[in-house]
């Protein structure tokens, strides 16, 4: 126990020491290349894949394997890596949206079920005096990561015929080409996840297209920080203590870089709420919780 | 007009002391610091009294050219090279004017459900529904049952301000009895709350909120600013603010006591309603008997009004 302890300490700081000039050769070339995309010398479209440049139809494949990769591990490193605050997040967003009955919600890139668990939790407290149905549908492109939602939801007796006045729906789909009707839903919430997209403008358009008149799209994301000296606290802590934890516990150290460095490419609020804007919805406002750590972009339909 | 009354009784004062002032010779280099001070104050005071309408037609001609030029100023920058901005900035405009429309249709609607489900979330999303909208777009309104009061408190200081306006043919004609206009003004504006009456100390505890208070303030003072108005109040000294915290006190009581009140039509109210004008014109009247005295500190007290209404921020936009 001792000895493989301390193997793997070793095999850790091998792995930090070959890592860190890889990653700082790796920043430059990207900062190179436009935000969002950009054309590569072969001719097809390029993207970032955290600090890489990867040709578009590399990035989605990439992203797939990370998920497939984490799926088992995800709820336990993402307790691990933000100190379980990221279920005050997650309740907060779900209280921002405030759920009431008869609402049809699709929780895009719902994997292991955060959103969709609170979400019926919240419609279960709430008086129902007319017994109206309220509708989740889960939506994840890595069927592994619904699968261990799906689980989980068997387990805390969150499934269709175990609720009196909700129907949970859980569906393998691509956000860019969501295979809904168009006004089929009204609200969209997508948590930690239009990150990994391609296109996010086209996620946006998307859920712009599901949504019904007066549909509210909600977004729960890493973003950046107001303050400077807590923007390198949390730099430092990102760069030197996720992806050592990824490889301890859930033993992928990649997996966690890539995380890392995928949220330091991600919009600005105001740029992101500007693309919101450029989809269609009005009345765009976001919030910053834990100094802007993530941010909650909301956005109507109307 | 106080104003000019206490200027008379500073150089009356100064009259008295000018002759004790010529006696002390020795204070001969001083001497002519209280004649041109008394002059300019002399000159000041015909000034204000016999042109003080001109005065505040020469302000309000000053006023509008400032405001031709800028729209001037706009059309110019419109036509010319920012052609593009403008349009962006018309299309965001039609977009909030949208949005806005939106939600005024939907507060309406809520309203109809406060009797049953009060100042809540739970009205404005009867009322969405009822407008066709999903329950979710209760979001736009994330104050929650304090974006209906303030809703139902600007409507009905509308609703005044037009019927006060149709009364005076917009302020242009003189109010016969100044005080029995500000009664009826505050009855009648009391009077469309009470359709609300069970459910208002919970609107009031929202209004109370801190984190409400600039805009239930200012709603206020907008509204006892607008009833001053259209009563004929055109003073411009230190009276404007006595009479509008004064009028704001008298409203607030009046509410208070209404909520408690069980005599048929109100009738205690509006009796209450008279009495505490009674007692604020008496008040004001002693005020004024010693004015000449509070002088210094009105002047500190005004400044001190000034810096606490930019603080509040009451530049507020009425619409």
């Amino acid at each position: 126990m001792q000895s493989s302890r301390s193997t793997r300490l070793l095999y850790l700081t091998r792995r930090l020491l070959q890592h860190r000039p890889a990653s700082q050769k790796a920043a430059p070339a990207a900062e190179g290349a436009p935000a969002g995309s950009g054309t590569g010398s072969s001719g097809e479209q390029t993207t970032h894949f955290g600090f890489q440049t990867v040709r578009e139809s590399e990035k989605e494949q990439k992203v797939h394997e990370v998920f497939e990769q984490v799926a088992k591990s995800y709820d336990l490193m993402n307790d691990a890596m933000s100190m379980g605050i990221h279920r005050l997040w997650k309740d907060i967003f779900v209280e921002r949206l405030g759920p009431t009955h008869g609402m049809k919600l699709l929780d895009m890139a719902g994997g292991t079920g955060d959103i969709s668990f609170r979400y019926l939790k919240y419609l279960a407290n709430q008086p129902n005096p007319t017994k109206r149905i309220s509708h989740v549908t889960v939506s994840d492109i890595n069927q592994h990561m619904l699968d261990v939602g799906e689980e989980r939801a068997r387990r805390l007796g969150l499934t269709s015929d175990r609720l009196p006045n909700s129907s949970v729906a859980w569906k393998c789909a691509d956000a860019e080409k969501l295979p809904f009707q168009d006004e089929s839903f009204n609200a969209y919430t997508i948590a930690f996840g239009i990150r990994n997209c391609t296109h996010v403008d086209k996620v946006l358009s998307e859920a712009y297209r599901v949504l019904q008149p007066g549909g509210r799209f909600m977004c729960l994301e890493f973003s950046h920080l107001t303050n400077e000296t807590m923007q390198w606290l949390y730099d430092q802590y990102s760069f030197q203590v996720i992806p050592p934890m990824g490889q301890l516990l859930a033993g992928q150290w990649q997996a966690y870089q890539y995380l890392v460095e995928s949220i330091r490419r991600f919009p600005k609020q105001e740029q992101f709420k500007q693309m919101i804007q450029q989809a269609g919805f009005d009345h765009v406002s976001y919030e910053n919780l834990t100094f802007g750590v993530v941010s909650i972009h909301s956005g109507f339909k109307l | 007009m106080a104003n000019v009354r206490c200027l008379h009784k500073l150089i009356r004062l100064q009259k008295l002391l000018l002759p004790l002032n010529a006696q002390s010779s020795r204070l001969a280099p001083l001497q002519p610091r209280p004649l041109t001070f008394l002059l300019s104050r002399r000159y000041a005071s015909e000034d204000k009294t016999t042109n003080l309408e001109s005065f505040r037609a020469r302000e309000e001609q000053r006023e509008k050219e400032r405001d031709a030029a800028d729209t001037k100023k706009e059309a110019a920058g419109g036509g010319g090279g920012s052609a593009g901005s403008g349009a962006g900035s018309q299309q965001d405009e039609a977009k909030q004017a949208k949005v806005d429309a939106i939600r005024v249709k939907i507060l309406d609607a809520a309203l109809q459900h406060v009797p049953q489900h009060g100042w809540s979330r739970q009205a404005i999303v009867q009322g969405a529904e009822d407008s066709g909208y999903p329950s979710v777009v209760h979001g736009m309104f994330p104050e929650g049952g304090f974006a209906l009061v303030s809703h139902f408190n600007g409507k009905c200081n509308a609703e005044l301000v037009e019927s006060l306006q149709r009364k005076t043919d917009d302020g242009k004609l003189e109010v016969e009895n100044p005080m029995d206009f500000l009664v009826q003004a505050v009855r009648q504006r009391m009077e469309m709350i009470a359709p609300y009456k069970a459910q208002w100390p919970q609107a009031m505890a929202l209004i109370a909120q801190p984190q409400h208070a600039p805009t239930a303030l200012a709603q206020v003072l907008t509204l006892v600013d607008d009833i001053c108005y259209y009563s004929g109040d055109r003073s411009v000294d230190f009276g404007w603010y006595t009479r509008r915290v004064g009028l704001a006190t008298i409203l607030k009581m009046t509410e208070l006591y209404m909520l408690q009140d069980t005599s048929p039509g109100h009738a205690n109210t509006w009796e209450f309603l008279k009495n505490r004008m009674d007692e604020a014109v008496q008040l004001q009247m002693m005020l004024n008997q010693t004015e000449g005295m509070t002088h210094t500190f009105q002047r500190s007290f005004n400044s001190a009004f000034v810096t606490a209404r930019n603080i509040l921020g009451l530049g507020y936009n009425r619409n």
